[in-house]
């Protein structure tokens, strides 16, 4: 009977190992796999990517200005910096989601249509991206995705971001957190 | 009840909670996939579960014998661990003191990211196991 017990309570070595190498395999299986799921246009450092806290690394610096005056003092601003294919539905979508708490401008890597924001610039060159610090994605393009600048003209947050829309909620966690 | 019955039955009962775990998990994993953060829950698993493990272990080595429940302990300190992502979502934007919830800003910042946290969480589950083996009664030992 005790050692019946035993048995039950305390598995034998063999199965304790198999256990081990199980937990590796499905583990490292895992996390290989969801890492071929990062697109084109993810950060090569996932964890640079939507950290979710404000003044990250060398945050905050001044915001470059984009277009119409803005970001300027006196009310938060978000930029959005896309590429040229998803532009509009991007810009309608964030706009529609965070306009009534922040200014919505929009840096383009090339010509595109972007109605509904209150600026836009078109950039090719990238010099707006790089003076607001965003990332260079895995694909060697442009950065896609977007910075939230606060009501004294300061970057608090910057990330790269396939699908801004698809997140708005999140930008306005960050604005709520200004 | 026949004996048949109870040894059906037996498994299935002993694993209800090893059930709930798993699917408390792959629920978990849905959520952030849903968000596009896979990236954020590997991480909160791993580093929860070798929280857990580590704990298991001291208990084990104290009580000489295996924790009840195994699978529930780290699924816990998962959950612990990803609470700041429960604040997210509901509005809260992160702050440097939601580190107390197992380092939950911090770890992603870690040398190797998610490799080195599942390094980590490899070692304490042979940890864990090896006291558990340990643990095994001298006339008992394979």
């Amino acid at each position: 009977m005790s050692s019946e017990r035993v048995t039950l309570t305390v598995p034998p070595r063999r199965s304790l190992a198999t256990v081990w190498l199980v937990a590796t395999l499905i583990s490292v299986l895992l996390l290989a796999v969801a890492g071929r799921f990062e697109g084109g246009r993810d950060d090569v450092d996932q964890a640079e990517q939507r950290v979710g806290f404000l003044d990250e690394g060398s945050l905050p610096i001044p915001a470059a200005p984009v277009a119409s005056g803005l970001p300027a003092s006196g009310r938060a601003t978000v930029v959005l910096f896309l590429r040229p294919d998803d532009a509009a539905h991007e810009c309608r979508e964030v706009t529609r989601s965070v306009a009534s708490s922040a200014a919505v401008v929009a840096v383009l890597s090339g010509s595109a249509t972007c109605a509904e924001v209150a600026g836009v610039l078109v950039d090719p060159a990238g010099r707006t991206a790089a003076a607001y610090g965003m990332r260079v994605p895995i694909d060697g393009g442009p950065p896609v995705g977007y910075a939230v600048v606060d009501d004294r003209a300061m970057v608090r947050y910057r990330t790269l971001d396939p699908h801004p829309a698809a997140h708005s909620s999140e930008i306005m966690t960050v604005l709520a957190g200004l | 009840m026949t004996a048949a019955a109870v040894r059906v039955r037996g498994p299935w009962l002993v694993c209800g909670w090893c059930v709930i775990a798993v699917l408390v998990e792959l629920g978990l994993y849905a959520s952030y996939r849903g968000h596009d953060a896979r990236f954020h829950w590997f991480t909160h698993a791993f580093v929860g579960a070798a929280a857990a493990l580590a704990v298991m272990t001291a208990v084990v080595l104290i009580r000489r014998r295996p924790v009840p429940r195994p699978l529930l302990w780290p699924m816990i300190a998962h959950l612990f661990a990803m609470a700041p992502d429960l604040l997210f979502s509901g509005g809260y934007v992160h702050r440097g003191w939601m580190n107390l919830f197992l380092g939950h800003i911090r770890v992603h910042f870690v040398p190797g990211r998610n490799w080195t946290w599942l390094a980590v969480f490899l070692a304490a589950l042979a940890a864990y196991l090896v006291a558990v083996d340990r643990a095994r009664p001298a006339s008992a030992a394979a």
